[in-house]
């Protein structure tokens, strides 16, 4: 029965969504966000529900892949969800997005034109960017002392046992990418081939590999080195600017997490309605508050403060060389495979 | 089975009746949970294991024996060796260090006995995440263990503890130490005295009448006891992420990549799990055969 009354909403969705109805239906009293651990202040979620009256069950998770396993489980209908660019493109190829009506998302006009438009929405009609981000080398000044400016400097052989690294196999292998001067895409099998003497070479190197909370290693003084996500930098800083952020000369990976709605969501306008609020920049500024990556909504920018702004590790100074990552198919196979030889072999 | 049958009954042979319906009955719950939450999750990983990778995770339900065949690569080969050694480690660990507590424990006076039982179980008050994530605390390079040992001048300079294999040992013999103990002291506490003494009175000194009669007595429980300790210690992955520091891969973390990681490789991970089920069945079934031709 409630299914039912769902998927007449959605047939009514995606009609209004397609002829532009001018009398709007009222969206439903609840949605189920599906985003990121920590990524979502719990001040945004009860500003929304006192203005709506629409509340807001939010369940988190920790990666993109654990986000569809739970997403194509069908045990639970979700009305929005938050994955990182490659993820979205992959969702549109098979068709697993709903169609985002401007019209009920204004503020989207926020949101800036560097991160519209962008390879895996091309023509924007899925997603609202959420927060930007970058992957880069952080460096415990007090301790190195030499210049850090590229992965080359970091895989130094005098650097071993002092290095944390996200513990993911496609991030690694494209910054040995970057060292050979190469697009964090080009994943032919024989740039992988390139690639692995590289890494042979440098995750000897490396101490820990951790993805979750990379910080914490830097933190306890276990290392001194780390590339890690910018956000992680970011509070780094904030706790002791001896933790610089540099993003290395070779190239970074740029990420973009948006919020998209499930093709099968029961709430769509629900989920619209929190797109609206949350690129709206008093709210988009709170997101910045908790949680310092680059946030794309330019209006919620002019209000931050100055010492949000010159966080290095949020807005990176100068013209940086930053590409995202797309979705790659079955080389995230080899990829791994590439990364797990060389590991036991350490 | 019918092995246990006759033991239990010291040798002589039960006669076997037809169950009644009340004992059907009395079983059916656990049949239920068994065949909801062990049978059909294996069934349904037997059936990923042969299919192909779904571009967004999830299988393809077409034939395929490739998964099986990337399973016998030499690096998940070694991966899996690895993590049984890893595994036989913090059982012994765990033997030799819970044997003696279990054995005190049982054989306390009964007031004492059940404080000590409780000071066992008290970990589990708190989340094991966290208990894990306290032995970075003591092990970190600047943490409680090395400023201690600094302070007493017994190293010169902070000891390299966290993010080593040994580590990854010390938070898996921490974490499973309390399942060695609670099933040997069970036995323990059920222990003849008397059979003891016997051994005493006819001549066996403490070392035989500890190998010829207090470890055959308590074999059950320090049976169920490597069980518990090593099945689950072969697939946990988190102590070897958080206290390890995710560079030396277990298995576990293998498997657990395949789902959670960028390969979204289901069936692969369905593949390298079914391996260590029917590896481990067949090693508990011969070493069943076994023991069922020596009594």
């Amino acid at each position: 029965m409630k299914r039912a009354h769902f998927s007449v909403a959605a047939v009514l969705a995606a009609f209004c969504a397609s002829y532009g109805c001018t009398s709007q239906p009222e969206a439903a009293k609840e949605i189920n966000l599906f985003a990121w651990s920590e990524y979502v202040p719990q001040g945004v979620i009860d500003g929304f529900t006192k203005e709506t009256g629409i509340t807001v069950n939010y369940e988190p998770y920790a990666s993109n892949e654990e986000m569809l396993a739970k997403l194509f489980s069908g045990a639970q209908k979700y009305d929005l969800i938050q994955p990182s660019d490659y993820t979205i493109e992959a969702l549109i190829k098979e068709q697993r997005l709903q169609l985002v009506n401007w019209d009920r998302v204004p503020n989207f006009k926020n949101i800036g034109k560097e991160f519209k438009n962008l390879p895996h929405d091309p023509k924007q009609q899925y997603s609202v960017p959420w927060m930007a981000g970058s992957v880069g080398i952080v460096v415990n000044t007090e301790k190195v002392t030499d210049p850090i400016k590229g992965y080359n400097d970091v895989f130094q052989d005098k650097y071993k046992g002092r290095i944390v690294v996200l513990d993911d196999s496609r991030e690694i292998v494209s910054w040995s990418l970057a060292a050979l001067g190469k697009g964090p895409n080009d994943v032919t099998a024989q740039a992988l081939e390139q690639v692995k003497p590289i890494l042979a070479r440098w995750l000897p190197l490396v101490k820990v590999y951790d993805s979750d909370s990379p910080k914490t290693a830097l933190l306890n003084g276990d290392v001194d080195l780390g590339v890690v996500w910018s956000g992680e930098a970011a509070r780094l800083y904030a706790e002791n600017p001896k933790f610089e952020y540099v993003l290395p000369a070779e190239g970074a990976h740029q990420f973009l997490d948006s919020l998209a709605i499930p093709i099968d969501a029961p709430n769509p306008l629900g989920a619209m309605a929190f797109m609206n609020y949350v690129t709206r920049p008093e709210v988009s500024k709170l997101i910045s508050a908790d949680f310092p990556y680059t946030n794309p909504n330019l209006e919620a920018r002019k209000l931050l403060s100055p010492e949000e702004l010159a966080n290095p590790a949020s807005y990176p100074p100068g013209n940086p060389k930053l590409e995202g990552f797309r979705d790659i198919g079955d080389a995230a196979v080899a990829i791994d495979k590439l990364v797990t030889d060389l590991k036991a072999k350490d | 089975m019918r092995q246990d049958l006759t033991s239990f009954d010291g040798g002589t042979p039960v006669r076997r009746r037809r169950p009644s319906v009340a004992a059907w009955l009395l079983i059916a719950p656990l049949l239920a949970w068994v065949l909801a939450f062990v049978v059909a999750p294996t069934l349904i990983m037997l059936v990923y294991s042969f299919c192909e990778r779904g571009t967004l995770g999830g299988v393809i339900y077409r034939f395929t024996w490739d998964n099986y065949a990337a399973v016998a690569d030499p690096t998940y080969l070694n991966i899996m060796v690895r993590s049984v050694l890893f595994s036989l480690l913090t059982t012994v660990a765990c033997l030799v260090m819970g044997y003696p507590v279990a054995f005190y424990i049982g054989r306390a006076p009964e007031a004492r006995r059940n404080r000590l039982l409780m000071l066992v179980m008290v970990p589990f008050w708190t989340s094991f995440l966290i208990r894990t994530y306290a032995w970075v605390t003591i092990l970190k390079s600047e943490g409680l263990l090395n400023s201690v040992l600094l302070q007493v001048g017994m190293i010169a300079r902070p000891f390299e503890m966290l993010y080593t294999p040994g580590a990854v040992i010390v938070g898996l013999v921490y974490t499973f130490l309390p399942f060695m103990i609670l099933p040997i002291y069970t036995s323990v506490e059920k222990l003849d005295n008397a059979l003891v003494e016997a051994a005493f009175d006819l001549g066996a000194g403490p070392l035989r009448a500890f190998s010829k009669v207090i470890v055959p007595m308590t074999s059950p429980g320090i049976a169920a006891g490597i069980l518990l300790v090593f099945v689950p210690a072969l697939g946990l992955y988190a102590v070897n992420d958080i206290l390890g520091g995710g560079r030396v891969d277990m298995i576990g973390n293998i498997i657990e990549n395949q789902f959670k990681g960028s390969a979204r490789n289901w069936p692969f991970g369905a593949a390298l799990g079914m391996t260590l089920v029917v590896a481990f069945a067949a090693a508990l079934w011969y070493s069943g055969r076994r023991q069922s031709h020596t009594t």
